[in-house]
This record gives C-alpha cells, sequence and structure tokens, in this order.
C-alpha cells in the first residue's frame, strides 16, 4: 500500500491509492512532533480497509529544513585538522553585501568550545605527514564527550584522498555512543570550508531527523499491526533535495541530503501535470501556510531538474546537489502587524496549525488566510470542502481591533493580502528576472494551499500571461514524491589526468565499476535487483589546471564531448590542451510504479453543473457578486469567467475579475486574462 | 516616452546580470587560484558613451575605475566588431599592473556604431618584473612588470599572436597567463552574447534608452541621499605608516563639502607623491569616493556611473592620491584605497555620527611569492598572490564581524586543499586573531592569523599597513590592534617590516597577524546596562 506525505509546517498532506484511485486526505501538523499527523493519517487511511499489501510510505518533510533555520539542530561537536579549528568561523572570508558598512554574519552552528583541533595531517596526495597518535584520539574523545554533543562533525584536510585519519577518530567517537558525520563520506570533495560545512549541517540535523524517522518507523509498525497488514517489504522512504527517493535509515545518516525534501517534491508534481498540459517552460509556486517556494525550469525533462552544489540555506553553505528552489518566509498563516515605523508587515511569523488563524478558533493574530476570509475570497465554509468551518465573525471582530490606521476591517485585509502578494513577487523575481528569464515566457504553476488564491493577482503584477492551478493542488507535493522514483548518487573525487580518451579507459572502467559495486548494494538493500536499476555514469572534467568542472555523461567520446560542452558554456575550447577527470559520477535509479491522474469526464463550455452558490467578494475596494463552484463537479472543457472561486478538498483557486479559466481533460484549471 | 517603473526594474536587473553571467563564465574557465578561487576580478556594461550601465557584485577597487579604461581604450585605439582592447598602464585607464582590464565594443549585426561596450579587469597573479607575483617593493613603475598599454588582444575576432607573445615572454608563468587571459577574451564574448540577446528581444531602442533611464534613476537617488546629509564641510586624515622606503607617515587629508544635493570632495593637503609603491593613481581615489557614497544607498539602487554626477572629486596631482608617472603604484590600489576609505568615513562621521561604524582593518594585507616548485621535475616556475582579511569595525547598533573583507576588497580565501595542491607550501594554521578587536560598546572584529611554510626556496614580498597606527574606533570605542608580520627560520623569529621583499629558504614560516576592526561607543555602556550586543544596524 503505498503512501505519499508531505509534512508542512501547517498541514500534512497524504496522497494514496485505493482502488486504483488517487485519494487525498490532509491532517494538521503538530510542530512540536511532526511524526503524529503520519501516525494520525496512517490510523484514518487504514480505517476499514481491506488492503493487506505491506506499507509502503513515501515522506517530504521539512524537519530539517526548520531545524536549520530556526537553529533547533542538535548540540553539535566539531573535530577538525589542529590549526583549522576556525575554519567554519573564518568561511570563505568575503562579505555578502559588498556596499553594506553594517556587516553582519551569523553565529556558525558550532561555537568556538565545541571545536577540537586533532594533531594529524595530510600532504595534498594524501601521504601522511602526522599520523594521530592513540593518545591524541583518546584525548579528543574525552575532550568531546565532555562538551556535552549528542552529535559529531569530522572533517580533516585532504580527506577526500585519503580517509584513513577521519575513519580513525570516526571509530573512537562511535564506540563511546556519538553520532558521527563524517566529512569524506557526506561530500568526499576538495575545498575543506564547503566540505565543513556540509558535515557540520549533517551532524547538526542527525539528531532531529533521526527521531522524526524513529516515530514514523514506529507509527507505521503499530498501523500494520492494528489493520493485519503484511509486514514483510514494508519501507519507509524519504524525499531527498535532489528529486529521487532513498530509504530512511539512509536518510537518518545523512540528514543533510532532506533539507529541501518537500519542495522538490512539489517541484516533480508540478513538472508532470504542466507536461500533461502541454507546457515547457513553468515557474512553480508552491504557497504553503508558513512558507512560500518558487522555482524555475526551462523546460525539456532533464534540464528541468537540473540540481545544484551550491545552495546556502540560511546563510550556511550546504553543497550536496540540490533543485534550485528559492524560499521566502510567507504564507497562508503569516502573522500581519504593524511595524515601529508604521508600516504593514506579513511574516516570518507564522500562526501555524496550533494556534493558526483566528478563523480556526484559537489563534488572536490576524493572518493572511483571515484576510482572505474577510474578503469574501475563501467562503466560509471553509479550506476543506466544508469539513473545517471557518469563523469568519471571530476573524472580523479580531481583526477589527489589530487594523490601526486602516478605516475599516476591509481595507486593512486588502492590505494584507497586498502586502503578502509584494513578498511573493519579490521571490519571483529572484528567480527570473534577476537571472535574466522574462516572467512573460513563463506559465505560473500555482499550488500550496493558498498558490490558487493568489496566482492570478501575482500573474497580473508580473506581466505573466497564464497561471495553472493543476489538479490536487493542495497535495501536488505529496503527489510528486507518490510518483518519485528511488535514485541514489554516488561520487568520487579522482583528478585523473587524461592521456588519451581511449588510453585513460580502462581506468575510468575500473572507478565506474567501483561505484557500480556500491550502487547495486545499495539498490539491493533499497529493495531493486540489480536488473532493475538504470545507471546514468557523468564526468566531471576541466582542463588541468581549471578550478571548476563540466558535467558530460560518460560516453566513449567523452574528450571530444568535454571540448565541445566547454565551448558552448564558455565560448571556446582548447583542443591542445591537456585536460582532465575530476569526479566520476553515477547515479542509480530504482523505477516506482507510477500512478496515472485519470482523465476527466468531457462538458461542454458551461459550468453551470459545478455552480454551488452566489456569494459576495471583495475586489479593488469594491463588492462584487462572485458564484461559487466546486472543483469535484467540473468537467473537461467548462470555461469560468472571473470573478469566481473554485473550492476543492485541499485548496481554493480565486479567479480574479478580469481573467477566466478553463478545465482541461486531467482538470487542471488554466487562467488566462480576459481580453 | 515615459519610464515604466517595472521594465526599468527589469532592465535594471538584466544589466546587472550580464555583468553577473561574464563574472561566473571568467571564474569557472580561469586557471590561477587568485581569479578562480579568491575571485579577484570585475565585470561591467557600458553605454555608447562609456558610461557604467551596470557592475557585477564583485570588486570595489576595479569597479569605480572602470570608466577609466574604457575612456582611454576608446582614446588610443578604434574598436571594430570583433576588436578587444587590453591594457594595464595606470597611466592610461589602468589601476596598477596586474590588473589586466580588456574592453570590448558590441554591435549589432548592420550597425556602424557599438550599442554597448563592455570590460572585465582581473589581477593576474603576475606581470613580471623585479618580485614574483609583481607586488614586491619598488621605486618606479618600470620595476613593477610589464607596462600595456591600450593595445589590441584581439582583431576581428582572432588573438593577436604578436601581442599574445610579447605578455607571456614577460611573465613568469605564461602557460597560467594565457589560461587566464583566454577567459578574460571569453568572458568579454559571453557578455556580448547576451546584451544582443537582448537587443533583439527588446528592440534596441528600448535596451538604449532604459540604460539612460538607469542613469537618470541612480543619479536622482544619489541626489536624495546627499540632500539628507546636512549641509557643511567636513574634515578630516588619516595615514599610512609608511611608504616602505622611509619610515615617515603618509598622509591623507580630506575636505568634504556637502551642499544641498551635491558633495564636493577634495583631497587637497595630501601628501606628496612617494618613493615606494603606496602611490594611488586617479582612478583608484575616484573609486574609492565612489565605494563610500554607493554605500550610504539602499542596496537596491544599480550601481551605474549616475550615482556620481552630483559629486565632484579633486585630487592635486603630484600627490599620493593622484600620483604622475613613473611613480611606482602597485600598492596604492590595495593599501592607500583603503585609507582613502577610512579617511572619508571619519569625515562623513562627523556630518552623520548615527550611520558610519568605526574603522575596518584598513589594509589588505597582500602575501605573494614565487619560485620554482622543486616537487616536480623538472623543476615548474610559480607565482603566487593572496590579500588576507581580518577584522571589521563596530558600528552605532551592531559589533563588527571577525575575518572578513572590508570595503574596497572582496576577495574570498584560496581553500587550503587548493593552495597546497597547486604550490609547493603547507599551511600551518588558518585561524581568528583572538583578542585583536577594539573594545566599545558595539566591539570590532577579530583578525586572522595565518602560518605558511614555504616547500621550495621563494621570494615573497609582503604589502600591508595598520602595523604601526591602528584601525580608529569611534564615540568612545578603542581602536582594533594593530597587525604583525614574522619570518621564522630555522626556528629564529624575526619581525618583519609593513612592506618588505626577501628570499628566504625551503622550511621558512611566514605569519601574518592582521589588525582588528575598531570599537564603537564607550565599553562602559554595556556594563551599565549588562548585555553585550544589541539590535540590527539601521537600515541606510
Amino acid at each position: 500500500m503505498r503512501i505519499a506525505f508531505d509534512t508542512g509546517g501547517t498541514f500534512t498532506d497524504c496522497v494514496y491509492l485505493r482502488d486504483r484511485r488517487i485519494e487525498i486526505l490532509k491532517i494538521p501538523s503538530n510542530p512540536r512532533n511532526p511524526a503524529e499527523a503520519i501516525s494520525n493519517a496512517l490510523a484514518q487511511i487504514t480505517h476499514g480497509s481491506r488492503e493487506v499489501s505491506p506499507l509502503d510510505l513515501a515522506c517530504g518533510t521539512t524537519v530539517g529544513t526548520n531545524a536549520l533555520l530556526q537553529r533547533q539542530g542538535g548540540r553539535v561537536a566539531l573535530v577538525t585538522t589542529a590549526g583549522f579549528e576556525d575554519i567554519l568561523e573564518i568561511g570563505r572570508q568575503a562579505r555578502t553585501k559588498l556596499y553594506n558598512l553594517f556587516v553582519e554574519k551569523q553565529a556558525p552552528l558550532v561555537p568556538r568550545e565545541r571545536r577540537f583541533g586533532l594533531a594529524e595531517r595530510l600532504d595534498s596526495e594524501g601521504h601522511p605527514l602526522l599520523s594521530p597518535p592513540p593518545n591524541e584520539i583518546a584525548r579528543t574523545v574525552r575532550a568531546v564527550v565532555r562538551s556535552g554533543a549528542e552529535s559529531v562533525a569530522i572533517c580533516f584536510l585532504f580527506s577526500f584522498v585519503n580517509p584513513e585519519h577521519e575513519q580513525a577518530i570516526g571509530r573512537a567517537l562511535s564506540k563511546v555512543g556519538l553520532q558521527v558525520s563524517v566529512s569524506h563520506q557526506i561530500l568526499p570533495e576538495h575545498r575543506e570550508f564547503e566540505r565543513t560545512s556540509t558535515t557540520v549541517v549533517n551532524a547538526y540535523l542527525v539528531p532531529v531527523m533521526s527521531k522524526y524517522l524513529a516515530e514514523i518507523e514506529r507509527s507505521a509498525a503499530v498501523t500494520s499491526r492494528r489493520a493485519s497488514l503484511r509486514t514483510s517489504g514494508a519501507r519507509v522512504r524519504i524525499m531527498q533535495s535532489s528529486g529521487g527517493i532513498l530509504s530512511a535509515r539512509a536518510a537518518a545518516r545523512e540528514p543533510v541530503r532532506t533539507i529541501l525534501s518537500g519542495p522538490a517534491g512539489g517541484i516533480l508534481g508540478a513538472q508532470y501535470v504542466a507536461e500533461l498540459a502541454g507546457i515547457e517552460r513553468i515557474i512553480t509556486f508552491d504557497m504553503g501556510g508558513t512558507s512560500t517556494d518558487v522555482a524555475l525550469m526551462e523546460g525539456g525533462r532533464s534540464e528541468a531538474l537540473a540540481t545544484t552544489s551550491e545552495t546556502i540555506v540560511s546563510d550556511v553553505p550546504v553543497a550536496v546537489p540540490m533543485l534550485d528552489i528559492h524560499t521566502v518566509g510567507a504564507g497562508g498563516g503569516s502573522i500581519a502587524r504593524y511595524d515601529r515605523a508604521g508600516a504593514l508587515r506579513v511574516g516570518p511569523e507564522s500562526a501555524g496549525a496550533d494556534p493558526g488563524p483566528i478563523c480556526y478558533g484559537r489563534g488572536e493574530k490576524p493572518t493572511v488566510t483571515d484576510a482572505n476570509l474577510v474578503l469574501g475570497r475563501i467562503p466560509e465554509s471553509g479550506l476543506l470542502g466544508g469539513a473545517f468551518q471557518l469563523d469568519v465573525h471571530r476573524a472580523r471582530e479580531l481583526m477589527d481591533r489589530e487594523r490601526g490606521p486602516a478605516w475599516s476591517v476591509e481595507k486593512f485585509a486588502q492590505g494584507i493580502v497586498d502586502v503578502a502578494n509584494a513578498v511573493m513577487e519579490k521571490a519571483i523575481r529572484v528567480i527570473s528576472v534577476e537571472r535574466g528569464h522574462d516572467p512573460r515566457d513563463y506559465t505560473l504553476v500555482a499550488f500550496g494551499g493558498a498558490g490558487a488564491l493568489h496566482a492570478c493577482d501575482l500573474a497580473a503584477a508580473l506581466d505573466i500571461p497564464r497561471v495553472l492551478v493543476p489538479c490536487m493542488p493542495g497535495a501536488l507535493s505529496a503527489l510528486g514524491i507518490l510518483r518519485a522514483d528511488v535514485t541514489k548518487d554516488l561520487s568520487r573525487t579522482i583528478r585523473l589526468k587524461i592521456r588519451s580518451a581511449s588510453g585513460t579507459r580502462p581506468a575510468l572502467d575500473l572507478e565506474f565499476a567501483k561505484l557500480q559495486r556500491e550502487g547495486l548494494k545499495r539498490m539491493r538493500a533499497e529493495g531493486f535487483p540489480s536488473s532493475g536499476v538504470q545507471i546514468e555514469r557523468a564526468l566531471d572534467m576541466r582542463y588541468s589546471g581549471q578550478s571548476f568542472e563540466l558535467m558530460v555523461p560518460d560516453s566513449r567520446g567523452y574528450v571530444a564531448a568535454f571540448h565541445r560542452a566547454h565551448e558552448q558554456r564558455y565560448g571556446y575550447a582548447d583542443r591542445a590542451r591537456p585536460c582532465e577527470v575530476v569526479n566520476v559520477r553515477a547515479r542509480f535509479t530504482g523505477r516506482t510504479p507510477k500512478p496515472h491522474l485519470p482523465k476527466l469526464k468531457p462538458g461542454g463550455a458551461r459550468a453551470r453543473g459545478a455552480l454551488i452558490s452566489q456569494s459576495l467578494a471583495w475586489f479593488a475596494g469594491r463588492r462584487v457578486a462572485t458564484p461559487i463552484y466546486d472543483r469535484e463537479k467540473l468537467l473537461a472543457g467548462n470555461r469560468i469567467a472571473g470573478p469566481a472561486i473554485v473550492m476543492e478538498y485541499s485548496a481554493t483557486t480565486l479567479i480574479s475579475p478580469r481573467w477566466a479559466g478553463r478545465v482541461d481533460s486531467y482538470g487542471n484549471i488554466l487562467l488566462e486574462p480576459r481580453r | 516616452m515615459s519610464v515604466d517603473p517595472v521594465r526599468l526594474e527589469i532592465f535594471k536587473n538584466l544589466f546587472h546580470s550580464v555583468a553577473e553571467e561574464m563574472g561566473a563564465a571568467l571564474r569557472r574557465s580561469a586557471f590561477s587560484p587568485n581569479i578562480k578561487e579568491r575571485r579577484d576580478y570585475s565585470c561591467a556594461v557600458f553605454d555608447a558613451a562609456g558610461e557604467v550601465l551596470a557592475m557585477g557584485d564583485h570588486m570595489p577597487v576595479h569597479l569605480g575605475s572602470m570608466p577609466m579604461s574604457v575612456t582611454a581604450a576608446l582614446h588610443a585605439l578604434r574598436l571594430d566588431p570583433g576588436d578587444v582592447a587590453l591594457l594595464n598602464d595606470p597611466y592610461a585607464g589602468g589601476t596598477h599592473l596586474p590588473d589586466l582590464t580588456m574592453v570590448m565594443p558590441v554591435y549589432a549585426a548592420g550597425t556602424s556604431r557599438p550599442l554597448f561596450y563592455i570590460a572585465n579587469r582581473a589581477h593576474h597573479a603576475d606581470i613580471g618584473g623585479a618580485n614574483a607575483g609583481s607586488m614586491g617593493m619598488s621605486r618606479e613603475i618600470f620595476q613593477e612588470g610589464l607596462r600595456v598599454p591600450p593595445v589590441k588582444i584581439m582583431q576581428r575576432g582572432r588573438v593577436a599572436q604578436d601581442v599574445m607573445s610579447l605578455i607571456l615572454a614577460n611573465v613568469r608563468t605564461a602557460r597560467e597567463r594565457e589560461g587566464d587571459l583566454t577567459a578574460q577574451i571569453a568572458a568579454c564574448r559571453i557578455g556580448e552574447r547576451r546584451l544582443l540577446e537582448m537587443a533583439s528581444k527588446y528592440g534596441k531602442r528600448d535596451v538604449i534608452s532604459y540604460g539612460r533611464h538607469l542613469l537618470d534613476y541612480s543619479a536622482r537617488m544619489m541626489a536624495a541621499t546627499l540632500e539628507a546629509i546636512p549641509n557643511g564641510i567636513y574634515r578630516a586624515e588619516d595615514f599610512l605608516d609608511d611608504d616602505g622606503v622611509t619610515p615617515e607617515r603618509q598622509r591623507i587629508a580630506v575636505a568634504l563639502r556637502i551642499r544641498g544635493k551635491t558633495a564636493e570632495v577634495d583631497f587637497a593637503g595630501s601628501a606628496p607623491q612617494c618613493s615606494g609603491s603606496v602611490n594611488a593613481v586617479e582612478a583608484i581615489t575616484w573609486s574609492a569616493v565612489f565605494y563610500v557614497f554607493r554605500c550610504l544607498l539602499d542596496e537596491q539602487v544599480p550601481a551605474t556611473s549616475g550615482l556620481m554626477r552630483s559629486i565632484h572629486v579633486t585630487a592635486p596631482a603630484g600627490t599620493i592620491v593622484n600620483a604622475r608617472p613613473p611613480a611606482a603604484v602597485a600598492g596604492g590600489n590595495v593599501e592607500t584605497s583603503q585609507r582613502i576609505v577610512d579617511t572619508l568615513l571619519r569625515a562623513l562621521s562627523r556630518a552623520i555620527p548615527s550611520r558610519i561604524p568605526a574603522a575596518s582593518q584598513g589594509t589588505m594585507n597582500n602575501l605573494s611569492f614565487g619560485g620554482i616548485d622543486s616537487r616536480r621535475v623538472p623543476g615548474k616556475p610559480f607565482a603566487y598572490y593572496e590579500t588576507i582579511a581580518g577584522g571589521t569595525g563596530g558600528g552605532p547598533g551592531s559589533p563588527g564581524t571577525s575575518a572578513t573583507q572590508s570595503h574596497m576588497t572582496n576577495t574570498l580565501n584560496t581553500p587550503t586543499e587548493v593552495l597546497e595542491h597547486a604550490y609547493p607550501v603547507r599551511v600551518r594554521r588558518y585561524a581568528l586573531r583572538g583578542g585583536s578587536a577594539g573594545e566599545g560598546q558595539f566591539s570590532g572584529g577579530d583578525g586572522i592569523l595565518r602560518e605558511i611554510e614555504f616547500l621550495s626556496d621563494v621570494q615573497a614580498g609582503i604589502l600591508s599597513d595598520r602595523r604601526e597606527l591602528p584601525p580608529y574606533g569611534l564615540s568612545g570605542g578603542k581602536p582594533g590592534k594593530s597587525g604583525k608580520n614574522e619570518l621564522i627560520v630555522e626556528g629564529r623569529t624575526q619581525k618583519l617590516p609593513s612592506k618588505c621583499t626577501f628570499y628566504v629558504p625551503a622550511g621558512a614560516v611566514i605569519r601574518i597577524e592582521t589588525p582588528g576592526g575598531g570599537g564603537w561607543g564607550l565599553a562602559s555602556a554595556n556594563k551599565q546596562r549588562g548585555k553585550r550586543k544589541s539590535p540590527k544596524a539601521p537600515s541606510p
């Protein structure tokens, strides 16, 4: 029984198959115990089900991101080469803002008193200059234990060439029961600061993530027992930031790979529905309760999932491959308030699921959701298709107390929505205009609980000509996770000078054979026999003396392919210059069965059959008659002119007065400005 | 035509992204650590009149002075389609000799005049002369390396091999230089390609006119900022420790006159040009002034030439802030530029005390060395250059930061794993220099302690300052600790002067301690309130 979860700050979304149909369930998250929602969902899903197949869970999670953003990870100690204890704090010496006289730096994740140098040293070829004496190792272990650390990061100079010293101290620290993150395993690549930083982030997340994953595994076991499901073959897998899923056990060891886990699922889901709609160039706009993620995809499947190894999360470099996603701290649950200078601000503080917005009954501070409700943009009958009533009177009453200089509650509400939109607009500018992409060439794919509420306003502000509201906009990330393949990326730095393409071939094949053995072993552990694993091999190459590599697929003509790639990227190639292979890479993919979205029944242009009621909503300071439609009842080919509201189980779509929508054959709604 | 604010924003970002993309291409395809790891380069886009439309977020000391390179290249040469000019002559559009600048015109098909110019500047690890790394002690420019007036390195799309071989014959590491120069040419081409794409997408007319609107917009923003500063004349002075030849202090004096929407910055009273290399050419002084005023604006304001329309700079010829040939200038770029910033900020602190921090380290701690790498057979020549960060000054509302590059530079470090792989050295220690920060209500940041052991015989040079006069505190804050240079040969430690060139055998260790930043406000203010840190800096 395959179930995908996406744990957000406010809701946990579940998507699963029942009788070959895709079903959705939304459960409030409990930020203090993120696994609790999953446990509740499992109980609900299996209740009364006749299914006996083992649980096969795939989870997207923000546990790692949140711990890093809020600086609530574990207590970490760092062991470095002696003389380099401050590497984490010195960083690369540069400041992030060039023209700011008041330079600020966040405090490092590990303070000085928990950074320990060990007497050891390798030279650049990996030969030991000083092997760590056993008594020094013992002393370091004692110091780490005394520091009260629960998790330890280890990073020595040149350990990517020779891991022996890291292994020695790693073993000693494991023996005393500490959780150990070792740099040559996390990121076997050169540049000590980036490797240290990535390893430290891993160590910082290990305690939090292990606890979370253990909880999930426990509730999966409990559920299986209660519902008498088969247990052999039961699995829990976690979405990685790179767009593939991986076993919980592997994720608990390397949580740094899950930092953008939830958003990565959203991108896979958005890409899938855009493909169904025949659209290539998209900007994804995933607005949830506490934050909003945006990403841009140029089109074409392979390029669309381009990853970067230069991500910086909350001022901390994390150099493992991730999808290129930009996040801002504003969502439906973001709290609005006037700052000291009298400006209206929205976020980054969020009411989350508890206490939640005012209209949920417990919160007392106005949020974006309350503002949308007061403006009539969310129907009172609520978000979850009526299962969750919203208290508009309470929202009006409490917002009236907070409205400050605004003349009316509606004016205040409109102000909140405008400010929230400006924050989103800026986020989209960062990934489009600022990188030289013109938003007018893209389609905005709006999802998350609140995305489709704000999409028309945003598209209008950015001149984006079209909005795609996928079917199941509130659970698209979970859908993406449900469809994700199991992937494992392995790489190794080899720095091999090339004599000739064919002369170096045997050496490369030897390296690939090593990777392949390791990769296939790990895929077997994930439940994929060798015959079912697809392997993509690639080489990171450069001219000898350069510092940055270009990745080329491994082939017989790899040297020629490198020159061509260099010419294409930088405008020249020097075929006489010697080149080298820096890393060999292999991606192992185990295909998972892909549930497909069913096609919708065709209907005429008129959507009258889906009309629920008429209401009044505020647009540009005026109350306008606005029909409300039930998305479940829309048929392929239906057309709806704005203003209109489309309600469904997981989200609300707002069609602005000057916009119109049509339903495609999969139930996606395409919105365009009316001509 | 009316200005559409949304388009203005889009073009601002487009021009900026062209400059950034050129920088990324240069970094990724370059060969020397100073360019590929430390990012000691800058890229910019100019309109047909040579006014800067956009600069990448690269090196402040390069950026303000790039327009002079374009002007000098256009003055000396006629640049046809496919031509690229190369120059480094500080007395003809350059700054100091290791900075090689390329200027390329961008022609649209069928036009007889360029639509734009693009330029990039990169600091090469060696450009010949008496000292490996070309940053050592000199008394005249002829000792500092190869001087290149504007010449064509590319003609009609082909590399001018004669020019290239002339350059390569005069430098210590020819193959690396060739690779870096090729990367600079490639970066020009990337910029050209992107600008032409923009022109064909949005139309030549719009692209050109929005360039002009950007200049006007920056000018308006600067005028509004100057208007908010109280009218008056604000004077300040500061000193360099010495010029490396004589022990005399080198004075920088400034009188800043704010009148309505304009500023006049007059350096009369600064020391005459000196015997050593800490002479700045006028372009450097201009850069430093540009940097300081740019810092008073919001981050979002585009860094175009428009910013300088209402600022007038007077730098008397023959002084340390506007040297004339044949003065040596290697250190003017890196040391004097920092002191000009310190001096001008001190003057501004008298006008707007709540917006100006205490002094940052005020030096770049330039270390260069070269020789023959004896790890290889046959020995391979090498030359390396780096600068070392220090503490920044505390300011009203926030403490300084430790181990951070400040003001006119923002180069990264070379990772130890890259440095030791490429050169015969071993880094023994790279740490924070505890206790070096100036105390205050908001204390400065700590400097760095760095020890490098040489594994081959080398010729090395240090060009540093703030070894005697420490970075100043403000509003009662204490100064930061000044820096220190030491050499350890066979276990014996000797103190080195702030500026020197020397030969040492394999096994010698150089130890550099960089200055801490000055403190701001009385330290006792903290004790009274019983807390160390305070809220964020006020936004400008």
